[in-house]
């Protein structure tokens, strides 16, 4: 599946800057929201074909969005998930997050062109 | 000073000396009469002067009885006196009056001071009074000392029945009345079985537990003890408990949300950016760079990265030492996990000017890691031996596999260690003398390296000549030997801990 639309769910504006600013140049449309509730919305609303996923989120974490959309029933068959965070969850609460996701990654590990690498092998 | 009643109390001497003291004297009398009678018989007095003898013997046995009266009472009566005086410090019951010393008879002869000085030395006695008021004092004085301390102390008897504890112990009182103590051990380490094993075989022992909780985590106001037990045989308290409260210092572990993971999140943020922006700002100003902009660049970069690197070993650290440390096992190849730092080593290494030759072979056997934490390992090592290596110095990464385990050793050729500090070399915030001087560090790294590799079930070990360079040997178990105990797992390392014994010995961080 080709990845084209993008939604960041990220609170930290330097870093949703950065990221965006390199998907956009790699050619994918993104839209970004900052709380966990829009994110939550707009997850729910739009098809996206790739979900980046912070935890440590106002108003709703991440861990619970991703519980609202993948907990029961798979409300997001069509997208892939990235758990994109700098927050050391307990065992259980990543364990449970990386079953729910596509992948599970540290930021400060990633630079956006390993980003840009590790959403082209997710494409294929 | 006190006279104790011994088994025969001093009044009881008092009519055992008279009697025998009457009864020689009698047997005296008796027997010079008697002699005098004999005397003049023998004399013929009898048949010449009967009546004179009869006076004669009566005169003897009225002035000899007269005086061995007065000898008696002048011997006897000082005697009578004292064992009176005695018998009154001694404390035994009694119905003679004691002597008073100031009874005008005795100050003529002086025996006015041989009472007062055993008065004056009983008299240790009275003193005792106040002192025993004290004794009190001082054990409510304890025993409010032991009720305002935070630390709990628990006494128990032979027959380990609580007969103490202060406020601050966790025990509270059954049905029937009884204490019972509430501690809820890991495991097998019990209390009760280590009690069971000292009944067994101890005079003396002591066995310290950390990290015990009163009440299950779900519980309102749970505390966190550490536990030292001291057993004595046939003591009156032959179980005494001091637990020590430390909550304050564990809960923040049985959070969730704990400190140290929040201060990491808050590290990790600018450095994200930081690494982020400094990869744009290389890739997309490239050409335009000159080298040594290039060189700066990448300096900053290798900082970041360092920086990022010494926050995974605070976080693993603070896991392992409150037993969260846990392992996501997987099928992988050594060269697949130095790939997740392969650059940043490369970058490394030649930002600070080493050779970083790196040959692992790609059809070596897969091995059952969790990627994230064994590169992590082979990072720390490679920046030991960049840091302990010398300008232009050549770092050796190779793998090769050894029956059922792969073998990884990083090898420099720099300053090398002597014996003494090798075995301090894996203890936490350990630095040799010499690295205290000359290189920056915290000691976690080697530590945490160890948990990890352990945690694998595999073992690091270090080979090193002072001088010449250090030898550092990770081995890692091939997937293959431990496959059916990660699928029984979940992937964790539970399975091949706990179950392939020998192969660690310390597997208590996989308790909590």
């Amino acid at each position: 599946m080709a990845i084209k639309t993008v939604l960041m769910i990220e609170d930290d504006r330097f870093i949703g800057e950065m990221y965006a600013r390199s998907l956009k140049k790699a050619g994918y449309d993104i839209d970004w929201m900052i709380d966990g509730n829009d994110g939550l919305i707009a997850a729910r609303n739009k098809p996206y074909d790739l979900i980046l996923l912070d935890v440590m989120l106002p108003e709703r974490r991440g861990s619970d969005i991703l519980e609202s959309l993948r907990g029961g029933e798979d409300l997001i068959p069509h997208s892939k998930v990235l758990v994109l965070t700098n927050f050391e969850q307990d065992e259980e609460s990543r364990a449970t997050m990386e079953k729910r996701a596509d992948g599970y990654l540290i930021k400060a590990e990633l630079t956006p062109s390993k980003l840009l690498t590790i959403i082209e092998k997710l494409s294929k | 000073m006190a006279v104790t009643p011994q088994q025969r109390l001093a009044k009881d001497f008092w009519p055992y000396f008279r009697q025998i003291a009457l009864t020689i004297i009698v047997s005296i009398l008796v027997v010079a009469l008697g002699i005098s009678t004999v005397v003049m018989y023998a004399l013929g007095l009898f048949g010449t002067e009967p009546v004179a003898v009869i006076l004669l013997l009566a005169t003897q046995a009225v002035l000899s009885g007269t005086v061995a009266f007065i000898i008696y009472r002048v011997v006897a009566d000082p005697l009578k006196e004292i064992l009176a005086a005695v018998i009154q410090v001694s404390g035994e019951p009694t119905t003679t009056t004691p002597p008073n010393p100031n009874d005008p008879r005795f100050a003529k002869t002086g025996f006015k001071d041989v009472l007062e000085t055993l008065y004056k030395l009983a008299s240790t006695e009275p003193k005792k009074q106040p002192a025993a008021d004290g004794q009190i004092a001082q054990d409510d004085f304890i025993q409010s000392a032991l009720n305002t301390t935070v630390c709990g102390f628990v006494l128990m008897d032979k027959t380990h029945q609580i007969i103490f504890a202060n406020k601050a112990a966790p025990v509270d009182i059954d049905r029937n009345g009884q204490k019972r103590l509430n501690l809820i051990f890991n495991g097998t380490d019990t209390l009760e079985s280590w009690l069971a094993a000292c009944e067994q075989s101890s005079v003396h022992a002591e066995h310290v537990w950390t990290r015990i909780p009163d009440k299950l985590p779900e519980e309102e106001g749970r505390r966190f003890f550490d536990v030292i037990a001291s057993y004595e045989k046939g003591a009156k308290s032959e179980v005494v408990l001091s637990l020590v409260d430390r909550t304050a210092y564990y809960e923040s572990g049985e959070e969730e949300l704990d400190f140290i993971a929040f201060a990491a999140h808050e590290l990790r943020g600018p450095i994200t950016v930081i690494r982020g922006y400094l990869d744009v700002l290389q890739s997309e100003l490239g050409d335009k760079l000159q080298a040594d902009q290039v060189e700066l660049f990448r300096r900053s970069a290798v900082s970041a990265n360092r920086l990022s690197g010494n926050i995974n070993n605070i976080l693993n650290t603070s896991r392992y030492d409150r037993r969260h440390l846990k392992m996501h096992l997987v099928e992988t190849s050594a060269s697949a996990v130095y790939d997740v730092i392969r650059d940043d080593m490369a970058m490394r290494a030649s930002a600070q000017n080493r050779l970083l030759n790196v040959t692992i072979p790609q059809d070596l056997p897969t091995i059952a890691a969790d990627p994230a934490s064994l590169s992590e390992v082979f990072g720390n090592l490679i920046d030991n031996a960049i840091k302990y290596s010398n300008e232009g110095g050549a770092i050796n990464v190779s793998a090769i596999v050894k029956g059922d385990f792969v073998e990884v050793t990083v090898e420099d050729h720099g300053i090398g260690m002597p014996g003494n500090v090798v075995s301090n070399l894996f203890k936490k915030f350990y630095r040799s003398h010499r690295s205290r001087e000359t290189v920056a560090g915290t000691g976690i790294g080697l530590y945490i390296s160890k948990a990890i590799v352990e945690s694998h079930g595999g073992t690091i070990s270090v080979r090193s000549e002072d001088g010449k360079g250090s030898a550092f040997i990770v081995s890692i178990p091939t997937y293959a030997s431990v496959a059916d105990k990660i699928k029984e797992s979940d992937n964790s390392n539970v399975g091949i801990i706990e179950q392939g014994s020998g192969w660690i010995k310390n597997h208590s961080m996989y308790r909590g």
